[in-house]
């Protein structure tokens, strides 16, 4: 038996019908049950990451719903006080960590091989693993709600509050273990990430010619990295107390309920940006296409992306202007809330010059890329306000907050997702979206949404505090209160309608083309749907808009139908991190059961100590051992056994 | 289409995870990132809650140093160990490897049982205060990843030792020493805050 080869020439070839075969042979996936568990192809695992979080934004918009229902009318009794506190703390998180980033984390798991040029993330394993974390996580933190005990002292969680003694249900037990247990999977998706920016990209696509959304999901997944460990260290330390008596939080015994807060605002402003950054640069990438020209500025665009993220870790404090902290604090975090301002305007009037110097398409997706821009600006200056000090003492804790939080989070995050879908449906599913459907669904959602929000700055201003289940009538918010309801439900309409949309194109939309918008980026170069192996030859990159050359530039300079063939099982070029040039050849994995065992036993871990069941505990965690063993084994079909095969 | 560019492609390529910079290596670079956060994080609550305390810091006096001491040196001669065998590995010297793997597993394993007996001597517990549930917290967070490191080193050995890594593909022991250095480098941080600091402000607290 020969030894497993330690260096190969790649041929370079143009694709034959052959080599499509063969590669479909080698990388489709085994059928059947096994194939569907153990995939690490990441377009699957992205569109599970699609479909997962946005039935987790239906839920936690059926909660919000349920809010609103019972806020239209001055002392209402649809919902029990109980039972609205479970509804606005599972609203919260769900949206904020089951929707926001696992949305987002579907659109790059999917995008990001396809734009780079290659055939898959740099951890395949890890990826699958990363999604059914999340799943299991995702259940894991609802198990509460369904025994009538969900989580009920909002998002936050603040202490005392969230103490024993004053919540001695094992809701916050549920919040704080899932908390811990989904924060794994998003930072073991970073880490994902980062690998796969740095070593996987297709030959020639250097540092300045990286896609704009590869940018802004890179940099929010480096904060996460750094934001995520601040809020699971919180929750371990929180359950810690509630558990074992530990006393981090017990001021009678030295401990300090703002170290709670501290820690949590660490994480939760860097947490905004990795949940904004990467929606922002789907609209720098999709804007762009729908102007027929390239993105303004597209290198200040990247590095002012990488500057809110800096000082994103800088001011967290302007969360906690009311807790009575020092007056020189808080100057250097208003400062620091009020610079933010200027990165975030580079990309706004990027946006805006890209718009007025192209010829702009008004397809549906550019209505909801446009409609970012708007409603970004709407949710900046009202964060803007609320960090000058005088004001946010004013304005906190009001419906002002919660005004400005959703056009931040709906407007930034929910109107690109939307349009993000529309623009890459055609090449997920190789069928068009209906944009007849498409303007229906655009318009109820830009109404509804500025309908039910826009009212709320009002209610705040006139002192309609957030999280009371009910207010009295003579205070007057009721109209105020009732035209949010009906926006509410006007713009959950037009969700429906994205709903009805995609399931009705999926089936019987006309067929897509490989490149229906005309767009500038490889994941344009392959087919709709893109075949297992994405690209039968491996793309060079020579520009940063390789389908564009032609009309840009005057010639083709990149190479899209001739490239390394690396047809030996699964192979994809390993590259430089700054020039891209190829230096190595990475054997990717087949399907397999070890990332799914590996969640299903941390899944156990969690259980185990919710439940203090510590030897279903200690039973999964010494399962890790020989599952952790399996995954990593150095096998030859991983490019590592030097010695000869058995 | 322009012909191929001959410069970058058509040559002889490593195949699999061969060189330094490996996927692997940007992997647990990212890792280590994160889990010196959380060592940084629970720094920063240690420093605010002595910020914050007006009682003596540690409460019950200086903490004593018979067991840390000695393990400090220990896990930086393990430092030196593994450093030695994986320059081992890449001039290809299999024996200095796996003599530096056993030592830097049998180096942990010593830290790990001197940090018990630095547990068992401490006169205060995790629930008897705020001090008490940050210096168990660190220190177990600390010898959780030590004993991580461990495990780590014996699968790595015992791969060695089966033939599946050779010095041409050596990423693989590069990459569990970056996080042993990683371990050693974050007790350096704890030993210090925990440990050698009190001696400098031996009465903790705000003046």
């Amino acid at each position: 038996m020969a030894a497993n080869p330690t260096f190969k020439t790649p041929v370079i070839a143009r694709p034959t019908e052959e080599l499509h075969e063969k590669m479909e042979s080698m990388w489709s996936d085994p059928p059947g049950l096994y194939g569907w568990l153990g995939t690490t192809d990441h377009k699957k695992v992205g569109k599970r990451y699609l479909v997962t979080a946005f039935v987790f934004l239906v839920v936690g918009g059926i909660e919000a719903l349920g809010m609103r229902l019972q806020l239209a009318q001055p002392n209402e009794h649809l919902l029990s006080p109980g039972l609205y506190n479970q509804f606005f703390s599972m609203h919260g998180f769900t949206m904020i960590f089951l929707y926001s980033l696992p949305i987002l984390s579907g659109f790059s798991n999917y995008l990001w091989p396809l734009m780079l040029g290659t055939r898959d993330m740099a951890f395949p394993r890890l990826n699958a693993f990363t999604y059914w974390v999340f799943l299991l996580a995702g259940i894991f933190l609802y198990i509460g709600f369904w025994n009538g005990k969900g989580t009920d002292v909002g998002w936050f969680n603040y202490v005392p509050l969230a103490e024993r003694a004053y919540n001695p249900d094992w809701n916050v037990d549920v919040y704080s273990l899932g908390m811990i247990f989904l924060g794994i999977s998003t930072t073991a998706g970073a880490v994902n990430f980062i690998a796969t920016m740095f070593r996987t990209r297709a030959p020639g696509m250097s540092i300045s010619r990286v896609p704009i959304m590869i940018w802004g999901t890179l940099v929010a997944n480096i904060g996460i990295l750094f934001a995520v460990p601040a809020v699971s260290l919180d929750f371990l330390l929180l359950w810690l107390d509630r558990r074992f008596g530990t006393q981090f939080f017990n001021p009678s015994a030295g401990g300090r309920p703002l170290l709670w807060q501290h820690l949590f605002w660490i994480f939760g402003h860097p947490w905004v940006y990795a949940i904004v950054l990467p929606a922002m640069s789907i609209v720098s990438q999709g804007l762009p296409v729908y102007c027929r020209r390239p993105l303004v500025a597209h290198a200040a665009v990247v590095l002012a992306t990488i500057l809110t993220m800096v000082l994103g870790f800088g001011v967290w404090v302007h969360h906690m202007f009311s807790t009575g902290l020092p007056v020189i604090a808080m100057g250097f975090f208003a400062a620091a809330s009020f610079v933010i301002v200027i990165p975030s305007a580079v990309s706004v009037f990027a946006w805006v010059a890209t718009i007025w110097t192209g010829r702009p398409v008004f397809t549906t997706a550019f209505k909801f890329f446009a409609a970012e821009i708007v409603l970004f600006v709407i949710g900046g200056v009202s964060g803007f306000m609320t960090a000058a000090v005088p004001l946010d003492w004013q304005l906190t804790d009001t419906y002002f907050v919660v005004a400005h939080i959703h056009y931040v989070l709906i407007g930034i995050n929910v109107f690109p997702v939307v349009g993000g879908i529309y623009h890459w449906f055609p090449k997920m599913t190789g069928r068009m979206m209906n944009e007849r459907l498409g303007w229906w669904n655009f318009w109820l959602m830009f109404i509804g949404f500025n309908l039910g929000f826009f009212p709320m700055h009002i209610s705040g201003l006139e002192g309609m505090p957030r999280r009371i289940y009910t207010y009295p009538a003579n205070l007057g918010w009721g109209d105020l209160n009732l035209v949010t309801t009906i926006g509410a439900f006007v713009f959950a309409l037009g969700v429906l309608l994205f709903v009805i949309n995609v399931v009705r194109s999926r089936i019987k939309g006309p067929k897509a083309p490989p490149n229906p918008w005309d767009a500038a980026t490889l994941e344009w170069a392959t087919e709709s749907p893109p075949p297992s192996y994405n690209f039968a030859v491996i793309p060079r990159v020579a520009t940063l808009h390789p389908l564009w050359e032609e009309r840009l530039d005057g010639s083709w300079q990149s190479a899209l139908d001739e490239g390394a063939v690396l047809d030996d099982e699964h192979e994809i070029p390993a590259t430089t991190v700054l020039d891209a040039e190829p230096d190595a050849i990475m054997k990717m994995p087949h399907a397999t059961l070890a990332p799914i065992s590996l969640a299903l036993l941390i899944a156990g871990t969690f259980v185990g100590l919710l439940m203090s069941m510590w030897w279903v505990t200690a039973g999964c965690l010494l399962a890790m051992i020989p599952a952790l063993l399996w995954w990593f084994w150095p096998s030859p079909e991983m490019g590592w056994a030097e010695r000869a095969r058995p | 289409m322009t012909a191929y560019d001959e410069r970058t492609l058509p040559r002889p390529l490593p195949i699999g995870p061969a060189g330094y910079r490996t996927p692997g290596w940007w992997g647990v670079l990212a890792l280590i990132g994160t889990e010196a956060a959380v060592f940084a994080y629970l720094i920063f609550s240690y420093f605010y809650l002595q910020s914050q305390t007006s009682q003596p810091w540690p409460p019950s006096g200086l903490l004593p140093l018979r067991w840390s001491a000695p393990s400090t040196a220990i896990l930086l001669v393990s430092a030196a160990t593994m450093w030695w065998a994986e320059r081992g590995m890449r001039l290809g010297a299999l024996i200095r490897l796996y003599s530096g793997l056993t030592l830097t597993l049998l180096l942990g394993i010593a830290y790990i049982v001197l940090q018990c007996f630095d547990w068992r001597g401490e006169p205060f517990l995790a629930n008897s205060g705020a001090y008490g549930s940050l210096f168990y917290a660190i220190t177990a967070f600390h010898v959780l990843h030590t004993a991580a490191g461990v495990l780590i080193l014996a699968a790595i050995t015992g791969w060695c030792a089966l033939g599946y890594i050779t010095p041409r593909r050596h990423s693989a022991v590069t990459v569990v020493a970056l996080y042993w250095y990683f371990v050693v480098a974050a007790w350096i941080a704890v030993f210090i805050t925990l440990y050698l600091l009190p001696w400098i402000t031996p009465h903790g607290g705000p003046p």
